[in-house]
């Protein structure tokens, strides 16, 4: 670090009386890093970076070696702040950081990693939403999906957690950086040139049946095969979040990977009810209470104001036979029946049992609970 | 398509399930010769290491700043720093100043005069005038 002083009479005073100082180093404290010694999960078949290639010069290195991640203060704060089991070594840290962009061995980068915790944050997300908001339409589903653990998410999380990226990757960069080549300022980020690619299944069913675990936007990892040479901050976040979720469920366990994903993304705050961007909910009113063999939805006024004024307000309620299904409040007789029907269809979308197992819960035997089926819907209204 | 979804983002409530402190880092500034660090100097040999030790999460930067007041500058995982002076202060004030740091949110300091500030809606709704007992003169 280079000490930035300006050269006054007292500045050279104070050089000719000084006492000669130590080298300004950052200071480790060594205990921080005690009882770190590398533990592979049981199947690891990778190998830290062998002595003879750390013999080069570390700029030569594409990531910085793994033996350096046991002096990273960096990282080893990192592992503190998530609150992390000792069971997960620095060393595994280390490499989720690593994009394959910044390495592309994959005994060092996050690729594996990535690919395991990406499933594993899908199904965690996916079986908590369907089994709390069974009734939930799909596209709502898939977005609030998205809401938890879509790239957008998952970069916001990690900014969260306090990594930073670094500059530019390489083997002599700080372990506990975030390294991935990143796409350079004014590139556009697709092909212009590039033939459109057709889409013939736009809905979401189709897509569904053809296997794709998010028809709005591929939550998967991007293909392997696929080598890319610069990607976006988003991707690269995306990327070290579920390699770090795949890190943990190796090396702590289930339970373990199960907890992580409640306390960093299921106790993260999201609106169901600002998801619905309805068409026509008073159609979709009608059909629903047709499917399930309620009475026709009738909309009635239940109170008004200033009818004649510049802001009149009608407040609606939707009813079904004596049943009030839905009220809202409007500024025009047409305006509160919809926002009724829309609020009644959301209060049919949003229902909860007030109690679940989640078939992760129980599998395995571990926690003693018993299978209890949850509620499953018939799905959405098809208007 | 009867029902469109829209994208969202969902909000973090840090403490809710996972709390992350908010101070990442504490750069310690010392000067080897001038007395205004004598009780930073005694503060990092006496009182830093307990203090890094109980606060893992924390990265301690040390290095010396010669001829300047000592310093210790805060920075947040929101991206801004906070620095104190510590000139002339016994170890102990230092380390209370550096509870602060750890303590603090980053945010600018900001009045509060709501008691509670939260995501979700009130459960007793907003008050209508259309609802209730009427009035009647």
């Amino acid at each position: 670090m280079r000490v930035r002083t300006s050269l006054s009479a007292l500045t050279f005073q104070a050089m000719a009386t000084m006492p000669a100082m130590r080298a300004p180093a950052t200071m480790v404290l060594a205990f921080q890093f005690a009882g770190w010694l590398y533990q592979p999960p049981a199947g690891d078949q990778t190998s830290p970076r062998s002595n003879e290639q750390i013999t080069r010069p570390l700029e030569e290195l594409p990531s910085p070696p793994v033996s350096s991640s046991l002096s990273a203060p960096r990282l080893a704060a990192l592992h503190a702040r998530l609150t992390l089991s000792p069971r997960l070594p620095l060393q595994t840290l280390h490499r989720t950081l690593i994009h394959p962009t910044a390495d592309p061995d994959p005994r060092f980068n996050n690729a594996s990693l990535a690919l395991l915790g990406g499933e594993l944050l899908g199904y965690h997300t996916a079986e908590h939403l369907i089994c709390h908001y069974p009734r939930l339409p799909m596209s709502v589903f898939f977005a609030a999906q998205d809401a938890y653990i879509g790239p957008r998410a998952l970069s916001v999380i990690t900014r969260e957690w306090g990594v930073d990226k670094a500059a530019e990757p390489g083997g002599e960069v700080a372990p506990g950086l975030l390294q991935f080549r990143a796409i350079p300022a004014g590139a556009p980020l697709t092909d212009p040139d590039a033939p459109k690619e057709k889409i013939w299944n736009r809905g979401v069913s189709s897509r569904i049946a053809s296997d794709d675990s998010n028809p709005r936007r591929s939550i998967r990892t991007e293909d392997p095969s696929e080598n890319k040479d610069e990607v976006s901050y988003e991707q690269a976040c995306t990327s070290f979040v579920r390699a770090l979720v795949g890190a943990v469920h190796l090396h702590c366990g289930r339970n373990a990977s199960l907890a992580f994903h409640r306390d960093h993304f299921l106790s993260r705050h999201l609106d169901f009810a600002k998801l619905f961007d309805f068409d026509d909910p008073a159609r979709d009113l009608s059909r629903l209470c047709a499917r399930e063999g309620f009475e026709p939805p009738i909309a009635r006024l239940i109170s008004e104001t200033g009818r004649l004024s510049r802001h009149p307000v009608f407040v609606v309620g939707v009813y079904s036979g004596r049943d009030k299904l839905g009220e809202a409040a409007g500024a025009s007789l047409n305006e509160g029946r919809v926002r009724a029907a829309a609020q009644a269809l959301k209060a049919w979308y949003l229902y909860s049992p007030p109690e679940v197992t989640k078939p992760s819960s129980v599998e395995g035997g571990e926690t003693g609970k018993k299978w209890i089926p949850n509620y499953v819907d018939c799905g959405e209204v098809v208007a | 398509m009867p029902l469109k979804a829209l994208e969202a983002v969902s909000k973090g409530q840090n403490g809710v399930g996972a709390f992350i402190l908010q101070c990442k880092r504490i750069d310690v500034h010392y000067c080897d010769w001038a007395g205004s660090s004598k009780g930073m100097n005694t503060f990092i040999t006496t009182h830093l290491p307990t203090f890094a030790r109980l606060n893992p999460s924390i990265e301690l930067h040390i290095s010396p700043r010669p001829t300047r007041h000592p310093l210790l500058r805060g920075h947040y995982i929101n991206g801004r720093q906070k620095a104190v002076c510590v000139k002339n202060l016994a170890p102990g004030q230092i380390l209370e100043k550096a509870e602060l740091l750890k303590a603090g949110s980053g945010e600018k300091n900001q009045r509060i005069n709501k008691p509670v500030a939260s995501l979700n809606g009130s459960v007793r709704g907003v008050w209508s005038p259309f609802h209730g007992s009427r009035y009647r003169l």
